[in-house]
């Protein structure tokens, strides 16, 4: 084959062209930390970043209904807590008025007057907000779970309406129940011995000890919901508390996914510029040298 | 017995064509840089005797030197026929990959910034209405991402537009360059004839030619072919478009905007007589990418846009809002596209939802349907801190059928379909190339090969020379010291 300057000129510049992209490339790939910075980079290693991805934005979401749900549970649990301490403080003065010989009208209208004040005191606790909505009241609107004479006016668990459950998502396929409606918690209101009626009966029927002793073994009937109540809650913050720790697993899980995907290996990406820098160098030195000399340079 | 002055008019010839040869030397080097120049050599003959015997002939049998009338270019036309087919295969794919790219650039994938990550947005801001349904905060986060969802639809589908518009503008102006390059190729086979009867050499016109027809097949793959007289018949998909001294004209004829290119796609016409041309080279990777690729693209992306609407509408529709009143469709499709039912429910007609008319219809934060639980159903208030609806719209981009897979199927396709452009172009670059090279190696100018004729031709001028100077001396012998004696 005849060989002349521009066809040298012309190969050299076709090889020059593609050590420079081979540099450009990995240059690209090192100020952008990233090796698929486009689809056709790599079109299997977009579809597992883009679902990865995805799954990030997921897991970092139910994080925070996580999060969000174990201070719902806490806020119920506590608030069971308290109302357990006083309904039981209720049954000892109940046990109390019911020691016939020892009582007199007196101090049953005083064990009445403490009792009814234990009963405001827990309607207030039963109506405790979170998050503007009230713990045990449901899917209800507003600020409520009892009114003030303490009918039930939460959604769901009584009047025939179904519970309709208030839920966190926890994964992708889980989703764990974070709210406990009134009558799940204080008895059903429909049987008229939910906590809030048996309180008012022990109140109206003080010094009446048949009457009282029958409402003494509804009180227990209520504290016993209550106690089932309360480990129900504790069971579910549990849950959450193993969601948020799988949760957190996935999290790094993912992230090391993700960067295995599509992040620069530094050393090797590192090493393979210098390489490329130096095959580019000689390149270049070489064309200088070859398309340099001609017959002119040795003739006279 | 030959002439006696013979020998002079000999050496006179060889003078005058080793010069001529050393001329042509001169012409390939000073050209030793020029684009598309064929270098030329000129072509030594030795001129024999007389052959016709006549009575009183006296031929000593000797040739009567030299000559170096012709002076031919040296190119192989297989080579260019070759390069013509190449380079348009080139430009073809070049635009194609080019194409691709900027449809890449469109959706910026895989990335923080692109339509993926507004989809996740969203869908994570449903799981915060989920978690608390009556907090404005949350039902604003969705109205605000979603709203940023549908500016980036609307956004990705009008960058695709503009790349069309772009692609029309390059290939309106390309055909106006093509036009001229016609009309200097017909002018030029017209000088170039008549150059040949003159008896004249035309090399360089020839060359300027050549140049224009392999820009031709970069822009619009055309071939040629060369006639007995010396012109070329330039053709454009089997069209002959230049023949002798005539050019045709093109144009870009269909519609010039992608709406209208759907019913009559953009092409090129020849100008008298609007016969459809079927181009190669760079012209058709840009119909290619008019009539083809972003229209296949931008459907897929209404396709999405019309998923997530259909989708979402239809899950949002069995909820009910904060005022507990059924839920309304999410998307439309702009003005015209809902209709108000008997019932008063709304119907979206999907098949007006592209990813350019896409456009969120709730107002108000109140109107979010996040719950599923009916007022009728909750004892007639509305469940307010219900969010099992939301819940369930949440869940909506996990669908193995949902528009976040369509999404990444068509991301994955494209990337695909970009990576094997991109391959295909580097394999016919590198093809091109060495065609592009075999033509250098037969037409270039080799500066060393020049030199070693310059030297050649040098010495033979100066041989002639000498040979001139023997004769002298002989004639001289002859003329001035002959028939002296005793003088």
């Amino acid at each position: 084959m005849r060989i002349t300057q521009r066809a040298i000129v012309t190969t050299s510049l076709q090889g020059l062209y593609g050590n420079l992209a081979a540099v450009n490339k990995l240059q690209q790939q090192l100020t952008s930390g990233t090796t698929i910075s486009r689809p056709s980079d790599s079109p299997t290693g977009t579809n597992s970043a883009m679902y990865t991805r995805q799954d990030m934005a997921g897991v970092a979401q139910q994080s925070r209904n996580i999060t969000d749900g174990i201070a719902v549970l806490s806020s119920t649990d506590s608030a069971l807590a308290d109302i357990l301490d006083q309904v039981q403080l209720a049954r000892s003065l109940t046990v109390q008025a019911l020691n016939t010989g020892a009582m007199n009208d007196q101090s049953s209208q005083a064990i009445a007057t403490q009792i009814a004040g234990l009963r405001e005191s827990v309607l207030g606790q039963a109506n405790q907000v979170v998050q503007g909505r009230p713990l045990f009241g449901g899917v209800a609107a507003g600020s409520m779970a009892y009114d003030a004479g303490g009918a039930y006016v939460g959604i769901g668990g009584a009047n025939g309406i179904a519970v309709q459950p208030v839920t966190r998502r926890v994964t992708d396929v889980e989703t764990i129940r974070v709210d406990i409606t009134g009558p799940e918690a204080f008895g059903d209101p429909a049987s008229g011995k939910d906590l809030f009626s048996v309180l008012g009966n022990i109140v109206a029927d003080v010094s009446d000890p048949t009457a009282l002793s029958g409402h003494l073994a509804d009180l227990d009937a209520v504290i016993n919901t209550m106690l089932t109540a309360r480990a129900d809650v504790g069971t579910r913050a549990a849950r959450m508390d193993t969601a948020e720790t799988v949760n957190a697993g996935r999290e790094l899980t993912l992230t090391a996914q993700l960067s295995a995907t599509q992040d620069i290996d530094l050393p090797k990406t590192i090493m393979e510029l210098n390489m490329q820098q130096t095959g580019y160098q000689a390149a270049l030195q070489a064309t200088a040298q070859v398309i340099q000399p001609t017959l002119l340079d040795f003739l006279r | 017995m030959s002439s006696t002055f013979s020998g002079l008019s000999r050496a006179s010839s060889a003078l005058a064509a080793q010069q001529r040869a050393l001329d042509t030397t001169g012409q390939n080097i000073a050209n030793v840089n020029t684009a598309g120049y064929s270098r030329q050599r000129a072509e030594l003959q030795s001129v024999g005797g007389s052959i016709v015997p006549a009575t009183y002939a006296t031929g000593d049998g000797l040739g009567q030197g030299v000559t170096a009338d012709t002076v031919t270019r040296i190119r192989d036309a297989f080579l260019e026929g070759r390069a013509q087919t190449e380079h348009a295969a080139t430009a073809s794919l070049t635009a194609a990959d080019t194409t691709l790219a900027q449809i890449e650039d469109a959706f910026r994938e895989p990335g923080t910034t692109g339509l993926q990550s507004q989809l996740d947005a969203m869908w994570a801001s449903w799981s915060d209405v989920a978690s608390n349904p009556t907090e404005p905060a949350a039902r604003g986060a969705v109205l605000e991402r979603t709203s940023t969802l549908v500016a980036g639809l609307n956004t990705t589908s009008a960058t695709l537009d503009q790349q069309w518009a772009h692609d029309l503008d390059g290939l309106t102006t390309l055909v106006a360059d093509v036009n001229a390059s016609l009309t200097a190729i017909a002018d030029l086979n017209q000088a170039i004839s008549r150059t040949n009867a003159a008896g004249t050499p035309s090399n360089e016109l020839a060359d300027k030619r050549d140049v224009l027809v392999l820009a031709l097949a970069d822009q619009i793959g055309a071939t040629a072919s060369l006639n007995p007289d010396g012109t070329l018949a330039v053709r454009i998909g089997g069209a002959t478009v230049v023949n002798g001294s005539s050019a045709m004209t093109l144009k870009v004829a269909g519609g010039s905007d992608p709406a209208a290119a759907a019913t009559d796609p953009p092409r090129l016409v020849t100008a008298p007589g609007g016969t459809t041309v079927v181009p190669g080279g760079t012209a058709s990777g840009l119909l290619t990418a008019m009539t083809t690729t972003i229209p296949e693209y931008k459907k897929k992306l209404d396709d999405i846009a019309s998923q997530l609407a259909g989708q979402l509408n239809a899950l949002h529709q069995q909820g009910y809002d904060l005022d507990g009143n059924p839920g309304g469709p999410v998307f439309d499709g702009g003005a015209g596209s809902t209709t108000v039912n008997a019932d008063g429910t709304t119907t979206v007609d999907l098949s007006k939802v592209t990813a350019a008319t896409i456009r969120l219809a709730v107002t108000s934060v109140d109107q979010l349907a996040a719950a599923t639980l009916s007022p009728a159903a909750a004892g007639g208030a509305p469940a307010k801190n219900d969010g099992g609806m939301a819940d369930a719209i949440h869940q909506l981009r996990l669908g193995t059928e949902g528009s976040d897979a369509s999404y990444r199927k068509m991301i994955v396709g494209l990337g695909v379909q970009a990576a094997s452009a991109a391959s295909k172009l580097a394999a016919q670059s590198v093809i091109s190339a060495q065609v592009d090279s075999s033509r250098e190696s037969v037409s270039g100018v080799s500066i060393d090969e020049e030199m070693t004729n310059m030297l050649q031709f040098q010495h033979g001028y100066q041989a002639a020379g000498r040979l001139v100077t023997a004769i002298d001396e002989m004639l001289d012998q002859l003329i001035n010291r002959t028939g002296r004696v005793g003088l």
